[in-house]
Parts: structure tokens; sequence; C-alpha cells
């Protein structure tokens, strides 16, 4: 995969007040860095053949949870103007926003240390890197810009925004876009911030991925899953059925720890797949026997047989009773076309003739 | 055996006589489930063809359509059941019961009867089918003399009575994964799986081409059969499809005479 | 003759049915042996693991990823919007080819990247401005030049896109900000020039040059290795040897084009021709100097340093 360069931006933003234009399309863009950046067409192909696009879509960057941060508090090494290529953002680094459970500066370290303890940490336990490390995934390589997606409980739950329903906020908290945003945020955090079928899409960069799979020794997990109904499900759009992070992920625990099922914690370790199987959203009803379905089926002989062989039966008589039945309609379409034909010609006396009708 | 007319005469034209009103409300019941099952089912298998989501969203999206679904299969379970006591039923009152009135009813007796029914496949077919494929490969002149049941028929009548018992209960299973688990492990559910998608998959490719052959696209039917209706086969189609049985009626009828020459593809047969 | 008719259309409609089954046969092999047809387009990415250098390795994935694009659900609305391998803002939109221009046909959409400090601006220029306009002057004794907009789809003079004028007033969004995204450089057209003649404008590269260059790709493996040299030759003869600078365009005085009369409204002209962009150009002036000024003169005079 290649590696995700640096965001970069060649164009510049002035400082001084004098010549930020009046109409400034957005307050929130106190350094109008979009003076340029609003230019669809800022793009150039760099020196390793990659497409580097520097458009800000404005209107989607505000729908985002990053809506409101200076353009330089993730692009922190652009100081002057005009700036140089931009390094790549550290998703890590400390922000300007006091996180108000804890009253500290924010910071995404948290996650990035949860990751980096997960299976897709990039080190081993005792420290030392693992091998095929860079394929690894970091924060961008799953992450695009989060938009919101907030949901509607006016009237019946969707997706969306119901202006009936913030009315009664806004007749308090009338300032400005607070009430939209802080709705937004929120009920964002209520359902699932990406589809079903995003996720899936998401880990299926690499687990798709045959050079990937090959270095790591890893089954096609994507294709298998999509032939469960869980993954027909969500093909199909439907929300209410798990995608990979659902089943990987101990109920309750943050989603960026994914664990091996080699690891005594992780959701899918044998013994704890029972439970992963009845959380109360789930099959709550079932048995822990359950938990003997086998999700990730690859139809080899040797993993798993009883599929294996029951599927060459079906298909066997699949194949065997409808090319049977083709072949016996294509034959029998022939005859009409050629009736009178006979190999042996004395059988031809048995015809009588031409039918008049 | 049989207390109804073989044979009425509408309008001048011959009519045989098929099936009863009871059994083309079988059907009717048969087919509305099955087409609703395929309907809500096929997008399911085949969720990225560009086709399933369009038709899944139509039977009801991902919240009505297994709705849709499970009632369809459901109803369509109750008509197995239902079909079967009613098959048993015809067979003691048509076959069981006239034998033991008369005091001749043996245990070999009532398997000669049981494989003596109509839908049983014997050995007229497998001869018919040897023949077909003889006539078809243009080795004999003259298509096979079908009775009352031809082989094709048959092999149409079973895929269903044989696919239901196994998509059914697969279902079923699907169905109320969670309560079964506490009576089978939980691969049975994998086998459950393979069981009802690929036995749907056959009976769905069967239906919509060989049975809908038989009875919409074939050029002597086409666009419709219409003996699902109506119970009654034309003298043409009668002749066509089941000649040794049209010839049987006949002479019975005392009707020798009015007998027309098998014919097939526009040839007509001396007989 | 009824009757041979009849005959016909029964054998028509046999051999139609034969034609189906045939069809249902291949239609149904995918089906009973669970391949999807989906899997075609992995199986161009399957060549990768032949692929030697990275470069080859990229050239086959772009020709994998061709036309590719990124789906985001939202809910009350699915965004689709061209894939960009490693982008992390969202595009938000497709934008339309710009089907007029001959020079694109080779050189593509994105094709400056010779003066790397100012390259990704010139390629946001050529969204809205026709190579013409820049890399083409006006000889002694041409016609007076005229420019108008061409349209990207037709070719076409076309009038002055209306987005100049509304796009920077909020309230023409849409009511929930999201309807419609404010897209600078996106106006469907190009501004292109061109000239009167017999009473009609014509562009200077109007349809006829057009069909030229397409003729031209469509038959260059069949003309001679030399006089393919010519033609080009041909293609590039207008072409001037230093393109505009930025300051003939962004200066109060004497602004090359004519922006007013192309529709952009007052304060954006202003915008574009006073501090906040002159001013902006003349930072940048200090900021790459010497290459600012002459685009390419760098590149040459390192080649000439490298040939002693």
């Amino acid at each position: 995969m290649t590696i995700i360069q640096k965001i970069a931006a060649l164009c510049v933003l002035l400082c001084s007040l004098l010549i930020v234009p009046q109409y400034a399309a957005h307050a929130d863009d106190e350094l109008n860095c979009t003076m340029c950046h609003k230019h669809r067409g800022l793009s150039r192909v760099d020196e390793d053949g990659n497409f580097r696009l520097f458009y800000i879509n404005q209107e989607l960057f505000d729908s985002s949870p990053h809506r409101g941060r200076r353009c330089n508090e993730c692009h922190s090494d652009i100081d002057q103007i005009p700036h140089k290529p931009a390094k790549k953002v550290d998703c890590t680094q400390q922000c300007h926003i006091i996180e108000p459970s804890g009253k500290k500066k924010f910071s995404h370290k948290i996650i990035a240390k949860t990751l980096s303890e997960s299976a897709h940490g990039r080190h081993k336990s005792d420290g030392t890197l693992k091998p095929h490390q860079e394929d690894l995934p970091s924060c961008k390589d799953c992450h695009d810009q989060p938009l919101y997606r907030p949901l509607s409980f006016y009237k019946g739950e969707s997706p969306g925004m119901s202006k009936r329903g913030i009315s009664r906020c806004k007749s308090c908290h009338a300032t400005g876009d607070f009430v939209e945003k802080f709705y937004e945020h929120v009920t964002s955090r209520l359902h699932k911030t990406r589809t079903s079928k995003e996720i899936v899409k998401v880990c299926a960069k690499c687990h798709s991925d045959e050079d990937i799979r090959k270095r790591h020794k890893l089954d096609d997990v994507v294709k298998s899953y999509k032939e469960t109904f869980h993954g027909k499900m969500v093909e199909l759009g439907s929300e209410h059925t798990p995608d990979c992070i659902d089943c990987h992920v101990v109920n309750g625990e943050s989603v960026h720890r994914i664990e091996s099922r080699k690891v005594a914690t992780s959701s899918t370790y044998p013994t704890n797949v029972a439970t992963t199987c009845r959380t109360s959203e789930c099959h709550e009803k079932a048995s822990p026997q359950l938990a003997s379905f086998q999700t990730h089926v690859t139809y080899s002989r040797e993993k798993y047989p009883m599929q294996f062989y029951m599927l060459i039966m079906f298909k066997g008589l699949l194949a065997f009773v409808m090319y049977f039945f083709l072949l016996l309609i294509f034959f029998e379409l022939l005859r009409r076309l050629f009736p009178r034909f006979v190999w042996n010609k004395a059988k031809r006396a048995d015809i009588q003739g031409v039918e008049h009708d | 055996m049989h207390n109804f007319e073989k044979m009425v005469i509408r309008n001048g034209e011959k009519n045989f006589y098929r099936f009863s009103i009871h059994q083309r409300l079988q059907h009717v019941v048969l087919f509305s489930s099955v087409i609703l099952l395929a309907l809500t089912g096929f997008p399911l298998r085949h969720p990225e063809e560009s086709w399933a989501k369009p038709l899944y969203n139509f039977m009801g999206g991902t919240d009505i359509a297994p709705m849709v679904h499970r009632f369809a299969g459901s109803v369509l379970l109750f008509l197995f059941i239902y079909h079967t006591i009613y098959w048993i039923v015809l067979f003691f009152k048509n076959q069981i019961l006239p034998l033991k009135r008369e005091g001749k009813l043996t245990i070999g007796g009532f398997f000669k009867q049981l494989l003596t029914m109509e839908m049983i496949p014997n050995k007229k077919d497998l001869v018919d089918m040897i023949d077909l494929w003889k006539y078809l490969l243009y080795f004999s002149s003259r298509p096979p003399r079908h009775g009352r049941m031809s082989w094709r028929e048959k092999f149409d009548y079973f895929a269903p009575y044989w696919g239901i018992p196994i998509l059914g209960p697969a279902g079923f299973v699907l169905w109320w994964r969670d309560e079964f688990s506490h009576l089978m492990p939980g691969f049975v559910l994998n086998a459950a799986y393979i069981m009802h998608t690929d036995e749907a998959l056959l009976a769905v490719l069967f239906l919509f081409f060989v049975h809908w052959y038989n009875v919409h696209y074939a050029p002597e039917k086409f666009p419709a059969a219409t003996v699902w209706l109506t119970g009654y086969l034309t003298e043409d189609e009668m002749i066509h499809e089941h000649y040794a049985d049209y010839v049987k009626v006949m002479i019975e009828l005392g009707l020798e005479d009015e007998i027309k020459p098998q014919h097939f593809g526009g040839v007509t047969y001396k007989w | 003759m009824v009757k041979r008719f009849k005959k016909f259309i029964f054998n028509f409609y046999v051999v139609l049915l034969m034609v189906f089954t045939v069809w249902y046969g291949t239609f149904m092999y995918p089906l009973i042996f669970g391949f999807s047809g989906k899997e075609g387009a992995a199986e161009s990415l399957r060549d990768i693991g032949r692929a030697g250098t990275e470069a080859e390795k990229m050239f086959i994935k772009l020709m994998a990823d061709k036309g590719k694009t990124k789906t985001t659900d939202l809910g009350y609305k699915v965004l689709e919007q061209p894939y960009i391998e490693g982008r992390f803002h969202h595009i938000g939109f497709e934008i339309d080819q710009d089907k007029a221009s001959r020079c694109i046909r080779c050189h593509g959409a994105v094709p400056h990247d010779r003066s790397k400090e100012v390259r990704s601006f010139l390629n946001m220029h050529a969204f809205y401005l026709a190579c013409e306009s820049c890399h083409m002057v006006p000889k002694k004794g041409d016609t007076a030049w005229e420019f108008r907009w061409n349209d990207k789809k037709t070719g076409e003079p076309t009038n002055n896109p209306k987005i100049l004028v509304t796009i920077d007033v909020p309230t023409k969004k849409g009511e929930d900000g999201h309807a419609k995204y404010a897209t600078y450089g996106d106006y469907g057209a190009k501004i292109a020039p061109g000239y009167m003649e017999n009473d009609q404008f014509r562009f200077i590269s109007g349809q006829k040059e057009m069909a030229f260059v397409l003729d031209y790709i469509q038959k260059q493996d069949m003309v001679g290795s030399g006089q393919r040299s010519q033609m080009k030759k041909m293609i590039h003869l207008k072409v001037s040897k230093k393109p505009l600078l930025c300051s003939a365009c962004h200066n109060q005085k004497t602004p090359y084009l004519p922006l007013a009369e192309l529709g952009y409204p007052p304060r954006r002209l202003q915008d574009l021709t006073s501090d906040s962009v002159v001013g902006m150009i003349e930072k940048y002036k200090k900021f790459w100097i010497p290459s600012f000024l002459t685009p390419g003169e760098k590149r040459k005079k390192e080649m000439e340093n490298e040939r002693r």
C-alpha cells in the first residue's frame, strides 16, 4: 500500500487583517486558508506520481467533529506565509480544545495507545517490532474526515436533523448554530457514525489485499464474512446486523482494541465467543452452544470438511439436474425445427405427413 | 377409482379432466408463496448484484422483507403438511378402503397400492425418458406416448415436494436460531444455511426455467397454459403430452372412431 | 402464404428459445458454482504481484482504480465523491470532465508540474482558464482577440456562469447549508480566447482544431514517425514559448483578461486584482525567488549546470 503522504498546501494565507477579504466565507477560518483552498482545482501530481488535491469542502468540514479547529492546529508545521509542502499530520498532538470531562487539553493519544496494544499495533509485547509492521494501519488508513450522522428523534427515529425536534432547544440556546452542532455531535454518537457497509470496506482495504494476506498468513475473512447472513444483510443496507467491529471488539471496550483470537482477553478467543454472540443487542436468548457456529468459512476440505462435502453434494445435484433439463429442452426445441428427420431412413415410414391446421 | 367425468364437451371441443378445484387452489397457494419467497430471498443470496438492493427495498427492505419471507415460508410449510394429509386421505379413500371392503387388503397389497399411485415414478417413466432422448437425438421417429402423468410432470411435482422438507426445516432453524441453540450446537446453523440457500437456488432455477418452459415458454403453450385455472386440458394438449392416456380415455368412453393421430412439431404419426 | 408465415414465426420463436436456453446455461453457471461477477475488479489488480518496480505497481493500480469513487452514507443523504488514495478531507462531489479542450486529451487536467512552487496554483487556474488563455498570445497582425466562456461539455461559447455572482452569497447555498456546495473554480466552462470572423465568434481552439487532434490521436500509430513529429509541431504551432505570468491579470491597472465583462462581480474583481491576491503573489515572489518569476527557468539552469 502506498504510504500516504503529507497533506501539503502550497498556497498560503496572508497575515494581516487588512488582507482578509471582508466576505471571508466562514468565521471559523480565521487564517483565511480557504482563500486558496476553496478552489476545486488546487491540485498537482507529485514527484512519485501521486495525485494530490488540496481542495477543502468547507461545508463538509463544518459537519465534522473537527469543525471550528483552525487548520494549523493539525497542520502545525505551517507557521509562515507562504508555506512549504506541509508535513503529515500527527493525530496524537494536543489541540487547543479543553476536553470538558477532564479539563485537560484534548488529544487522540489515548486512542493511539489503545491501537498500539491491539492486534494492529506495530510492536510485540516485548517491545520489538512485528514482522512486516509497515503493513499495519495508522489513523488515516481507516479514517477519513469523520462526518456527523445525526439522528432525528422527532416522530420516529431516522437519520437527519428534525427542525421541529431541535426547536425546543433553540428557544433557550438561541445564539449561533450552537444547538445544531451540539445536537449533531451527540446524536451522531447514538448510532454508528459510519454504516456497517463502510466499516466492512475499511477492514477490506487490508484484509482483502492478497499481498498483505500472504505476508501475514491471513484468510480472506472479508470474503467469508460476506458469505454469511450478517454480511449479506449489511450489504443490503441493514444497520441492525453486526459488522466486523461488533464481534471483534469486547462489548463496551474501545473499538480500537481489536485483538487476535489467540489472546485470552479478545472477544473471539474460543472461550469468549459465546459471550460475544450473546451480548444484549444480539443473540441474547441463545445458549452458549451457539458459539460453535463457524463464521469465517473458507470451504477448505481440511478446515471445514462438513461444509466442503455438503457444498460438493449440493452443487453436484444442482449442476446435474439443471444441465440435464437444459440439454433436454435445447434438444426438444431443435427437434421442432427438423421434425421429420431420422438417422435411420426406414423409420421415417412412421410419419404420416405434415399436419394441416 | 375416479368419480368425475373424464371428458366434457364444451363448445364442440373435447376437454379432458385433470385437476380438481381443491388441487388448483393448493397450486395457487404454492406458487404465490414460492414467488414471494424467491423475491425476498434471492436479493439476500446475491446482495452484490445490481438488482438486489432495489428489489429488496421494493419487497420492504431489511426490516420488512425478512418478515414477508418468514410469513410466506410458514404458509409453504403448512401447505406441505396439508398436502401430505391430503394425499394420504385420498389414498385411503380411493385405494385402500375399496380393497378393505372387499376384504382383499394384505400388507403386500397395501405397498403395491402405494407404489402404483399416480405420482410414484415407475418403469414406464424410465422407458419414456429413454425413448424421448432417442427421439430428440433423431434415433427414433416418434416421441414417447405418455400416460396420465409423464415423468417430467412427476419430476415437477417432486421438485417442491422434496425441496420443502429440506428448505423449510432449515429455514425454520435459521429463523429460531437462538431457541434452537439450546437443542443443538451452533454449527448445525452452518449446515442449515447451506441447505437453505443451495436448495433454494435449485428450486428457483428449476421453476423459472424448466417448469415455466413446460407451461409458459414452450411454443405449444405460449403465452400460458390454462389448466391451472380451468382444470381441463384441451384435446390438442392431451394428444401432445399424454397420448397414451388420451387413447385410453377415448376407448373407455367408446369414442374409438374419433381418436386423432399423435403429432409433434407439426408432424402427425400413424398409430 | 399464411401457413408459411406461421411456420416462420414458429421457427423463429423456437430459435429464440434455444438462444435463451443457452444464455440461461451461462447465467446459471456462476450462480451454481458460487463465483461472483464482482471479483472482476480485484482481478485486474492481480498483476500487481508481477510488477517489478514501484512505478509499474502504481500504473497497474491506477488502471484498476480508474473511475473509482468513494461513497459515504450519512443516512439522510449519500455522498459520492472521487476516490483519491490517502486523502483525509472530503471532496463531496464529482466534477464535470472537460470535453472541449484539445490539450487535455494528451496533457491531462493536471498538467503543470515543472515549477514545483506554484504548480498547484497553475493547475487550479486550468480549471477555469483554457490553456490557450495563458499559453498563446496574439501575434502581430492577428485579428483582435476576445475572451468568452467555453462550455466544458459542448465546446461552444456560453453565457457568463451565474455561480460567479451567487457563490459569495451565503443564502443561495440552500437552506440547510448542505444542499449545494460553493465551489470555486468549477463553473462548467472555461475562459478561452477567440476572434470575430464574418460576424461570428470563433475560439482559437474550436471544433475544427479539436477534430484535427482527435484524428491525430486515432491515427498516430499509422503515420510514419517523422510525420508524427511534424504533426505534433503543427498542433503546438501557436503555443508561445513564454506563458503569461500571474501579474498579467492580477494587477489593477491593465488586467489582460476582461474579468468584469466575463461576469466577475465587482467584489470578486476587486479581490482578484487588489491586495489579497496581488499581495500574496508579491509575498510569493519573495518566498520563492528567483524561480517564481520565471517558472521553468530554474530547471533549465539546473540542466545546463548538469551538462557542464
